[in-house]
């Protein structure tokens, strides 16, 4: 069955404050979807509506012709969740554990199973009070799988994980796109949004900003090229350079956002012989999402 | 129906692998039985120092170690003065030179510091005396008391008087504890969410949550009772079936305080001391280690609606053998359960949060 998840003018606003501001996406099947934003940007808020945690102020939310408002119920039983910050009977094994969440659903999958997919096996019967922010995090995402469902929300599933363990988080959520099961999931790391995301939206105040494809996304608002120098070099505002966008100067280099490469790069060698100064630390790149973030939001993705 | 079934086994798993915390749950009540368990036994017999000259004393002593309300030691007669001034011993019992034909003078010294246990000594002493001279001198008495006790219990010890409050006091703080700080404990460390993201419905969270603190509960009321009893030699009697009907309804009427707390509270540094505010003055005032009746009139007439009050109104009965199930002050003390129950049951509904 191909259901599409769909969210109309959702808002939830606490207090005078408007945390998630008329968001409307749809999140097609099968494909895993990026949720990037800044600190606070209303991703787990907008997450917990759609799982049927927070009822929002306005709006509706569908998984395929499930009004989720009105049923969380029947929602929750299909949905596999990953709370951003949540915790498990701290005396119970992991087995044990799994075998709590597998006693909630009708529809549910092997215990053992799962245990092997996420490689826990030697955890099995270790007290969760004394597992790793990584084994924990493999437990939470097998908690979310127990019932099989056909769509999965990660908050940012990967938080704490060293860069091995990031890896094999990876490889599983990319086997969950292949079982066809739809993924929406939130990050903070680029480089996790471009390898796993088909689709992102990127959220700031409550508001998607925009949306699409990776691709999409950087040619829409990057489709030039990045210079990066030495900030020791000197480059700063009062240096009219060719076809610079935008620059700015952070911690040791100072990037500069070129519509024309040739132009930028030649400005600059012939800018630095007039002074008198030295190139260290030149690079070219195209723009990543990164860029695409910065320029949107104004705001690095962590900071 | 599945899940309430492993809920409730992971709940009690949890609840086991809790050893600090299942090791609080029964110090206190058994060390406090152990304590009191001394205290009982040297007040049930009076500390009687005989004091007779040579010769007499083996005779004035049989007469004494007969009866069970004396514990004699035979001593000096400076000994014992200085003991009973000290408060070692009950009072001493000076014996003269045995006159041929008029009567003798035993003297008794006590110490009247406690107006209360001087009067018992004297009393019994003198009772006991006047007694003996009936039966030494050979003429059947004109009265004879026959004391006849109103219920059918044993006399009885300040210990027997302790377990039932004991088991009342630990009914409240299993229940109170367990459900206001357990629960608030689950919702701080993000557990109750994770719950709230699958089907699990709340009822089911709850029933589980009740009966394992009742198993909780009657398993550590069955292991005190069984100490009392066997070890501490607690003379008691244990009608299962009203008992248990008690600290059921005791312990339903003490989580749903415990979950109406929970609910309204966000961490564990607002419930405890809430639980505290609401279980200090029930384990003072509601007759644990002392009977109601000796707070003043007007607290006491208030006292008497509490929770803790009716449990331990109702075992202490049940326990002594003054009230049977059908007695009337039983069912007052079960009425007063359900109102609580009911009424405390429809504030915690209302007044639950998740987060
Ligand atoms: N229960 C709440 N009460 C009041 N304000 C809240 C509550 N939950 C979230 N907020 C506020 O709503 C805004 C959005 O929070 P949210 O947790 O959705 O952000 P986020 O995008 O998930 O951030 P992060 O990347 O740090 O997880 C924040 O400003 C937060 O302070
Ligand atoms: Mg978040």
């Amino acid at each position: 069955m191909q259901k599409t998840l769909r969210l109309e003018n959702v808002t939830k606003r606490y207090g005078a404050m408007t945390a998630v501001d008329h968001l409307t996406l749809t999140v097609p099947s099968g494909i895993v979807f990026g949720l990037l934003g800044p600190n606070g940007a209303g991703k787990t808020t907008t997450l917990e509506m759609v799982e049927g945690l927070r009822r929002p102020d306005d709006g509706r939310v569908w998984w395929g012709e499930l009004d989720v408002v009105r049923h969380p119920d029947e929602a929750r039983s299909q949905f596999g969740v990953q709370l951003q910050s949540s915790a498990f009977f701290e005396l119970l094994t992991v087995k044990e554990t799994l075998e709590l969440f597998h006693s909630f659903y009708r529809r549910r999958l092997a215990v053992s199973d799962l245990i092997s997919r996420l490689g826990l096996e030697e955890k099995q019967n270790a007290r969760v009070g004394g597992l790793s922010g990584g084994q924990r995090q493999r437990l939470a995402l097998a908690a979310a799988l127990i019932n099989d469902p056909e769509v999965v929300f990660l908050d940012e599933p990967s938080a704490g994980l060293d860069p091995q363990a990031r890896r094999n988080l990876w490889d599983v959520i990319l086997g969950l796109k292949a079982e066809g099961r739809t993924v929406v999931l939130t990050t903070h790391y680029m480089e996790e949004a471009e390898v796993l995301a088909d689709r992102l939206a990127i959220i700031d105040h409550g508001r998607v900003l925009d949306e699409g494809t990776p691709r999409e996304l950087i040619q829409r608002h990057m489709p030039a090229s990045v210079v990066e120098v030495s900030r020791s070099v000197g480059i700063n505002s009062t240096v009219d350079l060719p076809a610079v966008r935008r620059m700015e100067e952070r911690d040791e280099v100072t990037t500069l956002v070129s519509d024309r490469l040739e132009d930028t790069l030649v400005g600059l060698v012939n800018w630095a012989q007039r002074e008198g100064r030295a190139i260290t630390g030149l690079t070219t790149r195209n723009a990543t999402l990164e860029d695409v973030f910065l320029e949107l939001t104004g705001r690095s993705l962590r900071e | 129906m599945n899940a309430i079934l492993v809920l409730t086994r992971s709940l009690l798993r949890q609840t086991i692998r809790n050893r600090q915390g299942l090791f609080w749950t029964l110090f206190f009540p058994l060390v406090l039985m152990f304590v009191f368990s001394f205290l009982g036994n040297s007040q049930s017999r009076v500390n009687l120092a005989v004091v007779s000259p040579r010769g007499q004393s083996a005779a004035v002593m049989k007469v004494f170690q007969r009866s069970p309300l004396f514990h004699v030691t035979k001593m000096s007669r400076r000994q014992a003065l200085q003991e009973v001034q000290r408060g070692q011993i009950d009072a001493a019992l000076l014996v003269p030179l045995a006159a041929a034909d008029h009567t003798t003078t035993l003297t008794l010294r006590y110490n009247n510091a406690n107006a209360v246990s001087a009067g018992q000594v004297v009393g019994s002493v003198e009772a006991f005396v006047a007694q003996a001279d009936i039966a030494l001198s050979g003429r059947p008495p004109l009265f004879r008391v026959a004391a006849q006790a109103m219920t059918h219990s044993h006399s009885s010890t300040y210990l027997d008087f302790l377990l039932p409050g004991i088991l009342a006091l630990m009914t409240m703080q299993n229940s109170l504890f367990g459900i206001g700080a357990g629960l608030t404990r689950w919702k701080e460390q993000g557990v109750l969410r994770r719950f709230r993201a699958t089907p699990v419905k709340p009822v089911q969270l709850l029933a589980a949550t009740i009966v394992n603190y009742m198993v909780v509960g009657l398993a550590s009321a069955a292991i005190v009772i069984g100490f009392s009893t066997t070890i501490l030699h607690a003379s008691v009697s244990v009608p299962l079936g009203p008992i248990l009907l008690v600290l059921l309804l005791g312990m339903a009427s003490f989580l749903s305080i415990g979950f109406i707390v929970a609910g309204l509270s966000k961490s564990q540094e607002a419930t405890i001391p809430i639980i505290n505010l609401i279980s200090f003055p029930m384990m003072f005032l509601s007759g644990v280690f002392f009977p109601v009746s000796s707070l003043p009139r007007i607290l006491a007439h208030i006292v008497q609606y509490f929770p803790l009050t009716y449990v331990a109104d109702a075992l202490r009965g049940l326990m002594s053998g003054q009230l049977t199930l059908g007695a009337s002050a039983f069912r007052t003390d079960i009425i007063g359960l359900v109102v609580w129950i009911v009424v405390t049951g429809l504030i915690a509904s209302r007044a639950w949060r998740w987060e």
